[in-house]
């Protein structure tokens, strides 16, 4: 025995060596979800945290890239028709489902017919029925690599549209997902993740999807290529923000995407943690009633405004990660350009001579705020302070999301600290800030010719008249101010320091794809 | 003792009724829409609208109590808005969580501060004395998310000893899941041992005072007998009528705690349907938690004879 030992110590050496040498075995990669999701059904019952996770495991004909264009995803390309009424889809090859099966335009066509259906409840649909953006006519499939989408008037919204991640990305899913009564059981999609466990207020886990047909480009967005490198990824529940940085100092959690501004300085001090800050497209505002008793008088609105150091609240409110941005473009945009960076400069002096000529005379004004989004306290807490310098007295009320979300809605406000989530065209920026407020009380700028001239925005695909008139709007806005934006807001994710290939975007959704545990 | 049984039950019905019509009316007299709130800020009129009318919120008020009512007269506490999943499956699931927990820590509690009460009782105005009641109000004093975070930061972060977050069901291995129920319960054992220290302690201090004790005392019975045999007997009444008072009050939900050590209980569901708006799941958990309030100062009511046979069910 002695005698065969030394024979086998060079092929057990070799095999410690391989071993060593071997990828490492069953990695998770542990993600903080500050709350559970809805449901795996895209685009039906969903929020940003719902999104979140199900866009990791359905993928949609288009798709956003990093700019926030529109690029193909399941589709290899997209032809636009002259009359900007046809959009043809060429299939990519070799595309397969979770459950094996390849995507055929047939896919495509039932799913379209799900989401169209009324009993989907599918949030979009009013966007493709004629209540909305178009009306969907037809979406046909001449043969099984081709989907041919017809509209009924031109659009320059339309894939964009499709590409939304409230709409789940317009998701393609094997009609497997149903179960044999029609319900939704769990989506068999495309994406580089599939679907494992839903442990629901606990964690939701994916698992990789060893079949999944990436592109060839670089990754863009929710585009290009896309590799899942670790073999899981679990969402953990945690609501609590403490609680998530002691997970994350403990090592029980890997990456906390929406790590609050005011943790950055402590982050960034530890050596095992590393940070990435994203510029977001989400707007952080302070709106204006145009119709209240006091604020209908565009002298006292832009006193307002001119009281405020816009460029100090950013930096202060997003503890010195954004910058000050008085235009509803965002600054990612492609539309941002000289004329949006045009914005408020704080003149107090001003500020009292439009007051006096106003007739203000120490009114009291409400400012609504809540702790949910804490920017939006934090942002109210400066305006006051700031407003107070030039003679205005504000007063700051604290609701709950859903109380301020109730009278957002119904345009019972004075000022209102808000935040808005990412809208990834200027126009649809606008859109939800303008409108006839008889009709949606929750607009607040309601200008008929401002409106005609986003109409034409939101239609026509030229992009020098797209680029023309959000220069307009947006002086219009500075001129009116129905509302004082302050800042886009970054997304700041702290991920443990063997994490790699982790990156933001404007978005603020994470992307699970091409990140790696070292 | 049956006949007493059933009509304190049928006694709870009118009860519930009230509680159910209470919080129906609270609910939907607290602003926020459920459904603007899941459509988000994109939402307009028309979307919200035509989402109320699918879930039935745009009919009258007593047609919407009455339907719910109906209901849970066959044990269906609805939909929940935000997942679309069964209400009372999810009460359940979620309790299983909290009962554990508040059960374990209140046991625990009383076996600490029953003889704690006790030893103070017997001790009164002495450093022992002093101590315990020390200890008791410190207890009493400090809010239960500080501990519970101080704790997690100690026993987790600092040592490493305990998971910092995330649960995992006992039936799916006693040991890791009692690994993420330690602190919890240690938490929930201190704070409730404060409470319950200072109530075994004053009883106690009443029954001592009283003539058989000395009696007792007088002939030369051991004292721990003294204390074990006729003290603790007639002063642990009390207790036990705050301990059920307690245990009614926690299994309602420790929301703060669960929200700390990330526990999926009944408590963090109450609060994230709140905030949610979420009408049936609060008004089911808040049904439950009634039904269990009830049901345990029954049990209490039926146990205290026990312990004092002045006292009759009757």
């Amino acid at each position: 025995m002695t005698r065969l030992l030394p024979a086998f110590l060079p092929g057990l050496l070799a095999a410690w060596l391989v071993a060593l040498a071997s990828p490492a075995v069953a990695q998770t990669l542990r993600v903080r979800l500050n709350a559970d999701i809805r449901s795996t059904d895209p685009g039906v019952n969903r929020d940003a945290n719902t999104d979140a996770v199900v866009l990791h495991v359905v993928e949609g004909l288009v798709a956003l890239k990093e700019d926030t264009t529109v690029g193909p995803l399941l589709a290899s390309k997209v032809d636009v028709s002259a009359d900007g009424k046809t959009y043809t889809f060429s299939l990519r090859d070799g595309v397969k489902f979770h459950n094996g099966a390849l995507l055929t335009a047939d896919d495509v066509l039932w799913s379209w017919k799900r989401f169209m259906d009324p009993a989907t409840n599918w949030r979009c649909l009013s966007e493709f029925d004629g209540r909305g953006l178009v009306k969907l006519l037809a979406v046909e499939s001449p043969n099984p690599k081709t989907v041919v989408f017809r509209i009924d008037s031109p659009s320059a919204l339309f894939l964009a549209t499709m590409a939304r991640m409230d709409c789940g990305g317009s998701g393609i899913v094997h009609r497997s997902s149903l179960g044999t009564d029609g319900k939704w059981v769990a989506p068999v999609g495309t994406g580089p993740f599939k679907l494992g466990e839903w442990k629901r207020g606990q964690a939701i886990e994916l698992l990789r999807f060893d079949d999944y047909a990436a592109r060839s480009e670089p990754m863009s967005g929710y585009t290009g290529a896309k590799k899942a490198e670790v073999e899981r990824v679990r969402f953990m529940i945690i609501p609590d923000s403490a609680a998530a940085k002691a997970a994350l100092y403990s090592n029980a959690v890997d990456i906390i995407t929406d790590a609050p501004s005011s943790d950055f300085a402590e982050l960034k001090a530890r050596t095992d943690i590393k940070l990435d800050a994203s510029p977001s497209m989400g707007l952080n505002a302070l709106l204006l009633q145009t119709r209240d008793p006091l604020l209908k008088d565009v002298r006292i609105r832009r006193a307002l405004a001119l009281s405020l150091d816009t460029e100090e609240l950013a930096a202060s409110v997003s503890e010195g990660l954004s910058k000050r941005n008085n235009s509803a473009v965002p600054t990612t945009s492609p539309f941002y350009g000289a004329v949006q960076a045009n914005g408020f400069k704080r003149d107090l002096a001003e500020a009292k001579r439009l007051l006096a000529a106003a007739g203000y005379s120490g009114q009291p004004i409400k400012l609504i705020a809540n702790k949910r989004y804490g920017s939006t306290f934090d942002s109210a807490v400066l305006v006051q302070s700031m407003a107070q310098a030039a003679g205005l007295k504000i007063e700051i009320e604290v609701l709950d999301w859903a109380t301020q979300l109730d009278k957002y809605g119904k345009g019972d406000y004075q000022l209102m600290s808000f935040t808005y989530s990412a809208r990834l065209d200027p126009a649809l920026n606008f859109e939800m800030l303008m409108g006839p407020k008889d009709k949606q009380p929750r607009k607040v700028w309601d200008n008929p010719d401002a409106q005609a001239r986003l109409a034409v925005a939101l239609d026509s695909p030229d992009r020098a008249l797209r680029q023309s008139i959000f220069d307009d709007l947006h002086k219009r806005m500075l001129d009116e101010v129905p509302a004082i934006v302050f800042y886009n807001g970054i997304e700041l994710a702290a991920t443990r320091r063997n994490v790699a290939g982790y990156k933001g975007w404007p978005t603020g959704q994470p992307r699970l794809w091409n990140v790696r545990l070292q | 003792m049956l006949g007493y049984v059933l009509r304190r039950l049928l006694l709870t019905l009118p009860t519930l009724l009230l509680v159910a019509l209470a919080v129906f009316t609270l609910m939907r007299l607290i602003p926020g829409d459920p459904v603007q709130l899941m459509l988000g800020d994109r939402a307009d009129d028309a979307q919200v609208a035509e989402q109320r009318a699918r879930m039935g919120l745009d009919a009258p008020l007593p047609l919407q109590f009455g339907r719910w009512l109906a209901a849970v007269a066959k044990g269906d506490l609805g939909q929940s808005i935000t997942d679309q999943q069964p209400v009372l499956p999810l009460i359940l699931e979620r309790f299983r969580v909290s009962a554990v927990i508040v059960l374990v820590a209140v046991a625990l509690a009383t076996l600490l501060a029953v003889p704690a009460g006790l030893v103070a009782a017997w001790q009164q105005n002495r450093p022992v004395d002093l101590f315990i009641v020390l200890g008791a109000t410190l207890l009493l004093s400090v809010p239960s998310f500080w501990l519970g975070l101080l704790l997690l930061l100690f026993f987790g972060l600092q040592l490493g000893w305990l998971p910092v977050v995330g649960y995992a069901p006992l039936s799916d291995g006693f040991a890791a899941g009692a690994a993420y129920l330690v602190l919890p319960i240690v938490t929930l054992t201190l704070i409730e041992t404060g409470v319950l220290t200072r109530m075994a302690r004053a009883s106690a201090i009443e029954v001592q005072q009283l003539e058989y004790v000395t009696h007792a005392r007088a002939k030369g019975v051991p004292e721990w007998r003294v204390l074990a045999r006729h003290v603790l007997p007639n002063a642990f009444a009390p207790t036990l009528t705050l301990i059920g008072l307690v245990l009614g009050n926690l299994l309602g939900g420790i929301a703060v705690l669960e929200t700390v050590f990330t526990l999926p209980g009944l408590g963090r569901l109450l609060v994230d349907a709140i905030y949610a708006r979420d009408y049936p799941v609060v008004q089911g958990v808040l049904l439950f938690t009634a039904t269990i309030y009830v049901l345990i100062n029954l049990l209490v009511d039926l146990l205290y004879p026990l312990f004092d046979p002045r006292v009759s069910v009757q």
